[in-house]
């Protein structure tokens, strides 16, 4: 199958289990901090370079790591939140989310990268 | 229906569009077509939600649809994560950090452009119904 049809496929999966966690976080975690999306964002940066390193064979990788993964993960909304806490004068916290979003992420993509070489 | 239902229904549908556009524009343009897509969305994003503040329209499901949904999954964070984890491994440290830096700054940039475009079309349509 044409992998932008399995992409598109994976990200149903991706942005549904991303909508359900932001939905979980609205209710039960602290607002004045982004935590869901930090979490979605980590995770996924995780799972990818740990899909990466296994070099699964490229339908499963458009499925697994463009789809439901890049579906997963979101660059908008962490830009958008950003925005948000600049408006809001909130520099400490601007200032935290990037560093945790941007170099958090990156890593725990090697992190995944370093475990999946391991199997 | 209930409105949780039609709300991950939605967020499902248009996400499939979403991630099929990113999937190709990483096709045409490799690491360029992330970057393409992670900048816009951005800018759509922001034009969306303070679109949607201004002009209540009533229709959740299709606000929610369509920023959580597509725009959701046309831009991704682990891809880019990925990319800059490849350029690294590769050695390529300046274009690496260039990366890295330039989608910092023009995710940030195309997010305040996005909120200023969305709050006045939002406002216009507001005005006009």
């Amino acid at each position: 199958m044409n992998t932008i049809i399995l992409a598109g496929i994976g990200a149903i999966f991706g942005a549904c289990g991303r909508y359900a966690i932001t939905n979980y976080g609205k209710k039960n975690w602290p607002s004045f901090f982004p935590f869901a999306t930090l979490l979605i964002n980590l995770s996924g940066a995780f799972l990818l370079g740990l899909v990466f390193a296994l070099h699964v064979s490229p339908f499963l990788y458009a499925l697994i790591g463009t789809g439901v993964l890049g579906g997963y993960t979101t660059f908008s909304t962490l830009n958008v939140e950003l925005l948000g806490k600049l408006k809001d004068h909130q520099t400490k916290n601007f200032f935290l989310y990037l560093l945790a979003s941007y170099l958090g992420g990156l890593l725990l993509v090697f992190a995944g990268y370093y475990l999946g070489k391991i199997f | 229906m209930s409105d949780k239902v039609k709300n991950y229904l939605s967020v499902g549908f248009f996400a499939f569009f979403g991630g099929a556009l990113r999937c190709y524009l990483n096709n045409i343009w490799a690491q360029s077509g992330t970057f393409f897509a992670n900048v816009t969305g951005c800018f759509l994003l922001a034009f969306l939600t303070y679109f949607f503040l201004e002009y209540r329209e009533g229709r959740d499901w299709l606000a929610t649809g369509l920023s959580t949904g597509f725009v959701g999954a046309y831009t991704t964070l682990s891809s880019f994560k990925l990319d800059t984890l490849k350029q690294l491994l590769e050695a390529s440290y300046l274009p690496a950090v260039t990366y890295f830096l330039s989608s910092i700054v023009f995710g940030l940039l195309f997010a305040a452009l996005g909120m200023l475009v969305g709050k006045k079309v939002g406002q216009f349509f507001t005005r006009k119904a």
